[in-house]
């Protein structure tokens, strides 16, 4: 039979002892005698007088530690809390809108690098109005062409009219010959170049007369290149794909 | 009363200091009665009382409105008295005569017995008391008097010391198993 340990005495003294224990303290003489004795031992263990204070003792002790508090800051009203509370949520809002408009701005960037290439050769606005003012330096250039083979060789007014419109052409003849030569087009840039020669010869000639014109038509076939620029005219449209009235060459 | 000591707390968290006065009258004298018990002195109870009241304003806005104000301020106060029961400095002015030689142990009180009701009980005993307790460690003489004194349950001792319930009980049976131990030559003279 096992006795009780002193553990299962503690518990069974402060009324925590199992049923067990306490039915084993009731059935052994020597458990009992030995609980008996440390019984005594602790309730000869009492506790000390606590000194009496008085009934001011609490306002006593309020006096001395009232000094040494901080008062707590005033709690904000409710609505200022919600207004805190909606300032920071739209401040939230707009730095994550603005983040989102980096990031789009960011990735339509990266887009549209990526896509340049194909854009380019599907015609853009900046090159629709190259195109367009292409397109109208080949029709002068045709009318000028039409003149010079139908001019009167003995009206000198004529020719004048001629001489400085085709001066007027060759500067810019020569600026879409140069765009076209680093764009790559061999059929506009030879174009250019073959009308660059006539309108040159146009231009420079001191005194144009009805020989030189006729040398001019037939030397350097007028009729050869206004079907050229006929031809450039009429082509490009239908190849860009663009607004019909716009006639010209990708340059 | 749990609910107006909830209602004063909230005032004093809303910027009203003297409120808390309330609190302070109300329960001075339940935590001075703890603080003496593991302190032993009236003059370390008193701080203990101080510093017991600080603690808790300066955490008042943590206070769980769960429990009541009392046993939040009880539970800061036998921490406090563990704290400073625990420090080396603090020592029972207390003397041992022969620690080597039981049979010869010769106790000396210096001071605080003129208590008329001390002398009435038995000098000698009331000291051996005293010096046995003082002889425990902190946590042993905390647990053991928040049971055997203040008769709280084990789990509030555990709560309080912050260990489990197994751990506060084994505290409470090394302090009793020490206080027998100390106090069985008193037990076999009387």
């Amino acid at each position: 039979m096992k006795h009780l340990s002193e553990e299962e005495q503690l518990d069974i003294y402060y009324e925590d002892g199992s049923e067990e224990s306490k039915a084993h303290l009731k059935a052994c003489r020597e458990c009992s005698a030995e609980y008996a004795k440390f019984k005594r031992s602790l309730d000869a263990i009492k506790p000390e007088a606590v000194p009496t204070r008085g009934a001011d003792y609490g306002e006593q002790v309020w006096q001395r530690l009232q000094s040494r508090l901080i008062p707590y800051e005033k709690k904000a009203p409710n609505w200022r809390k919600w207004m805190t509370w909606r300032a920071a949520a739209l401040a939230a809002g707009c730095a994550v809108l603005l983040a989102a408009a980096f990031v789009g701005g960011r990735y339509w960037e990266h887009l549209r690098a990526s896509q340049q290439p194909e854009i380019a050769g599907n015609g853009q606005p900046q090159q629709r109005v190259v195109l367009v003012v292409l397109t109208d330096h080949l029709d002068r250039t045709e009318r000028l062409l039409v003149q010079l083979n139908h001019a009167d060789a003995e009206d000198k007014a004529e020719s004048a009219q001629l001489q400085t419109e085709a001066r007027e052409l060759l500067a810019s003849n020569r600026l879409y010959r140069v765009s076209a030569s680093k764009e790559g087009d061999p059929a506009v840039a030879g174009a250019l170049d073959r009308l660059e020669r006539v309108l040159a010869e146009i231009a420079n000639d001191p005194q144009l007369t009805a020989t030189d014109l006729d040398r001019v038509r037939k030397d350097m076939n007028t009729s050869g290149i206004l079907f050229e620029v006929r031809v450039l005219l009429a082509r490009k449209p239908n190849q860009e794909g663009g607004p019909t009235s716009a006639k010209g060459v990708s340059i | 009363m749990q609910g107006n000591d909830h209602s004063i707390v909230r005032a004093v968290l809303a910027g009203d200091k003297e409120a808390y006065g309330a609190l302070v009258r109300a329960h001075s004298a339940a935590v001075f009665r703890v603080a003496f018990r593991i302190a032993g002195n009236e003059a370390d109870a008193e701080e203990i009382v101080q510093e017991a009241f600080l603690r808790a304003y300066q955490r008042l806005d943590k206070f769980e409105q769960r429990s009541t104000f009392g046993t939040w301020v009880y539970r800061i106060a036998v921490n406090c008295a563990l704290n400073r029961v625990g420090q080396p400095g603090i020592e029972a002015e207390y003397r041992y005569g022969e620690e080597s030689d039981p049979e010869a142990k010769t106790v000396q009180v210096a001071a605080q017995d003129a208590d008329p009701e001390r002398v009435l009980l038995g000098r000698e005993v009331s000291a051996a008391q005293e010096l046995a307790m003082q002889r425990l460690t902190a946590t042993e003489k905390c647990a053991f008097v928040l049971r055997h004194l203040e008769e709280r349950s084990m789990g509030e001792i555990a709560e309080v010391l912050g260990v489990a319930p197994n751990a506060a009980k084994q505290a409470v049976f090394r302090a009793v198993q020490k206080l027998r131990r100390e106090l069985a030559p008193l037990r076999g003279n009387a």
